[in-house]
């Protein structure tokens, strides 16, 4: 019976349906015009929400590029001015050995050891100038996303023999190379001869708002040769350890540190770095950014919509002047005020939900000509549409549709059928 | 017990500061199965009583009685379910639905009784026009038919409901004769059939076919 009543139900609102459509076919161009607004609006925020949820993605691969999950750094605090001499004398400072121990320390799948030897002439026969000059391990600039563009990085023989070889940036090629090949050639550092072995080029970031050239402008060469050579006392700045997937990252970071503070006696001569939270927070602080925006565009698209609305309102209160008639004769033949305002709010609502539809695939088409005008540029631009937008967008011009039809409808519903009918 | 009984009903119009009596108390009865022609100089009050009648507009002061219920103190959403239910009303100009055929509109009444299909109603439609003669014109819009056509699918919009009642203003106002006699024909096989009519009319021909006249004068019956 119940059944039988919801079915009873559904089937009224076929019926009012069938009626709105059928005014709605007879007055094509004047609902087309009514639509444009909702049209825009849903369009609107269909592209700019698939194009501000493909920008986060993307920006959000870009992080994780040249983000370090699962890592830390160990760094020598160096010596400070703000302890007492006691806690100076105590100062014990990374070595080679740390690092050794470190990589077998269980959990651990890879250290990296880094020396900065500060800015030395480099030079060759074309130009000299004053160089910074870092000591990596082998596979740091794989393991950190940077490109090797020409040759090849360094190796753990380089390490192993603190060997003088270099991995040079690539904007430095041309000052000291010219247009010949640098591979092979001999650069002097600090009136030490290089081979170099290998050139970097900047990590290239789009859209995360982070400046990375420095990295080609850097020469790179093996820690343990800025370790042997540059420093008298065989130190290390700092060690980086990457976490195996299958450890806990705290307990092994924990763990780490611990074994650093046996091997220096108990002096806390180290810092803890957690470079992957510093990026998580970039990351949280990019995702702000975009959620403010993803905000304007919404009140844009919003405020298109309601405009859109303002016009099914007043295309609605035509409506209802031209059909007073028609209306009047509906109530003759019984139908009750809700039944009048049910005929109008659907007709709205169809209105709506046409305008939603053509504005769903009208903001397809702007994102497909988004993706065709990237590619014209060269640019792998995959922007999905977005579901949720796309729903929320066609939610809302229902919702217009209800709200703007509402005072229309409910001003025929009010009509007195005998003056609607007024027999002339 | 009548169908309808209407006692001292008065209507009074409002027009800027001054009242217009259109009706200055009608008593009234009809029995089921009566047919009854009112006739009355223009401006008598003849469409107004039709209108009360009909439930379409209620009465300033008075009581009315459909089928046994008093309806003269209904209002709005009340008075629009005893129309549907009770009453069969044919406008002098016919009032179809121009974008509507003819079946879906006699349909019309149906859909705001509820709880009937969309197809149910169109059959019965069908069937009704077809009983009417107008099984030819199932389909057509009402642009494409004739006076004497339209006031018949007026008709069998009327009746589609089985009302207890139909109310007919001005049947043969816009008709030529043929079409007149016509329509005349068709209310004497609805009356025939046991409905019950109340039709307004300035035309003694159309006065003659009724079994009772009823003359209205200012507003009142004259006797
Ligand atoms: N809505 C209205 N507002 C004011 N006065 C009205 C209204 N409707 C009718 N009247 C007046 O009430 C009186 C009765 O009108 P009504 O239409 O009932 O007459 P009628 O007998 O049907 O005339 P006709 O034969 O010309 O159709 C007339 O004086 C008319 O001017
Ligand atoms: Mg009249």
């Amino acid at each position: 019976m119940a059944e039988r009543r919801a079915w009873a139900a559904w089937s009224e609102w076929g019926d009012l349906a069938l009626d709105a459509l059928r005014e709605i076919r007879a007055h094509k161009l004047r609902s087309v015009l009514t639509l444009f607004g909702i049209v825009f609006g849903v369009a609107s925020v269909v592209s700019m929400t698939s194009l501000s949820s493909a920008l986060e993605d993307m920006a959000y691969d870009e992080l994780q590029r040249m983000g370090m999950p699962r890592t830390f750094r160990l760094v020598d605090r160096g010596p400070r001015s703000d302890v007492s001499r006691a806690e100076e004398l105590r100062h014990v400072g990374l070595s080679l050995g740390d690092i050794d121990a470190l990589t077998r320390l269980r959990g651990v799948a890879a250290t990296f050891g880094r020396n900065f030897a500060g800015r030395q002439l480099a030079s060759t026969e074309l130009d000299q100038r004053v160089i910074p000059i870092v000591g990596v391990d082998a596979a740091y600039l794989r393991f950190r996303n940077w490109p090797i563009v020409r040759g090849r990085e360094l190796a753990p023989l380089d390490i192993m023999n603190a060997s003088r070889v270099a991995v040079i940036g690539e904007e430095l090629v041309k000052p000291f190379f010219g247009s010949a090949e640098p591979i092979g050639r001999t650069i002097q550092l600090d009136g030490v001869r290089f081979r170099v072995i290998g050139v970097v080029a900047p990590i290239e970031l789009e859209l995360v708002p982070a400046d990375f050239s420095f990295l080609a402008r850097r020469i790179y060469v093996p820690y343990t040769y800025v370790t042997r050579y540059y420093r008298g006392r065989r130190r290390v700045d700092d060690v980086m350890l990457k976490v195996a997937d299958d450890f806990d990252f705290p307990k092994v970071m924990l763990a780490g540190a611990t074994l650093l503070r046996q091997r220096h006696r108990g002096s806390e001569d180290f810092e803890i770095e957690n470079e992957a939270a510093d990026l998580a927070s970039d990351l949280a602080m990019a995702d702000n950014v975009l959620a403010g925006w993803s905000i304007v565009l919404f009140t844009i698209a919003g405020v298109t919509l309601i405009v859109g609305g303002v016009g099914l309102f007043s295309v609605l209160l035509i409506s209802v002047r031209e059909r007073v008639r028609e209306i009047g004769i509906r109530m003759a033949l019984g139908a009750d005020g809700p039944d009048i305002r049910r005929l109008f709010l659907v007709e709205s609502m169809i209105l709506a939900l046409l305008g939603a539809v053509l504005g769903v695939a009208g903001g397809t088409g702007l994102v497909m000509v988004t993706e065709a005008i990237a590619a014209g540029f060269g640019r792998d631009f995959f922007v999905p549409v977005h579901l949720p937008g796309a729903v929320a967008a066609v939610l809302f011009a229902l919702v217009v549709g209800v709200v703007f039809g509402w005072y229309p409808a409910s001003r025929a519903a009010r009509l007195n059928p005998i003056e609607a009918i007024r027999e002339l | 017990m009548p169908l309808i009984e209407a006692r001292g009903l008065t209507k009074v119009y409002r027009l800027g500061r001054v009242d217009v009596p259109a009706l200055r108390g009608i008593d009234l009865e009809v029995h089921e199965g009566e047919y009854v022609a009112i006739t009355g100089p223009s401006g008598s009050g003849k469409s107004t009583l039709m209108h009360i009648l009909g439930c379409l507009d209620s009465p300033t002061s008075g009581s009315y009685r459909l089928d046994g219920r008093d309806v003269s103190g209904l209002r709005g959403r009340a008075l629009a379910h005893v129309r549907n239910r009770k009453v069969g009303f044919v406008f002098q100009t016919f009032n179809l639905m121009p974008r509507m055929t003819t079946d879906e509109n006699v349909a019309l009444p149906l859909q705001y009784r509820g709880g009937i299909s969309r197809r149910a109603r169109l059959r019965r439609a069908r069937a009704l026009l077809e009983r009417l003669g107008l099984g030819e014109r199932i389909g057509h819009r009402p642009d494409e038919l004739s006076g004497g056509e339209l006031q018949r699918v007026a008709v069998a919009r009327a009746l589609i409901g089985e009302p207890a009642i139909l109310l007919i203003d001005e049947p043969t106002g816009n008709l030529d004769s043929k079409a007149g006699a016509e329509v005349l024909k068709t209310f004497r096989e609805v009356h025939d059939a046991g409905n019950t009519i109340v039709l307004v009319t300035h035309d003694p021909n159309v006065a003659a076919e009724a079994a009772r006249t009823i003359r209205l004068v200012d507003g009142e019956v004259a006797a």
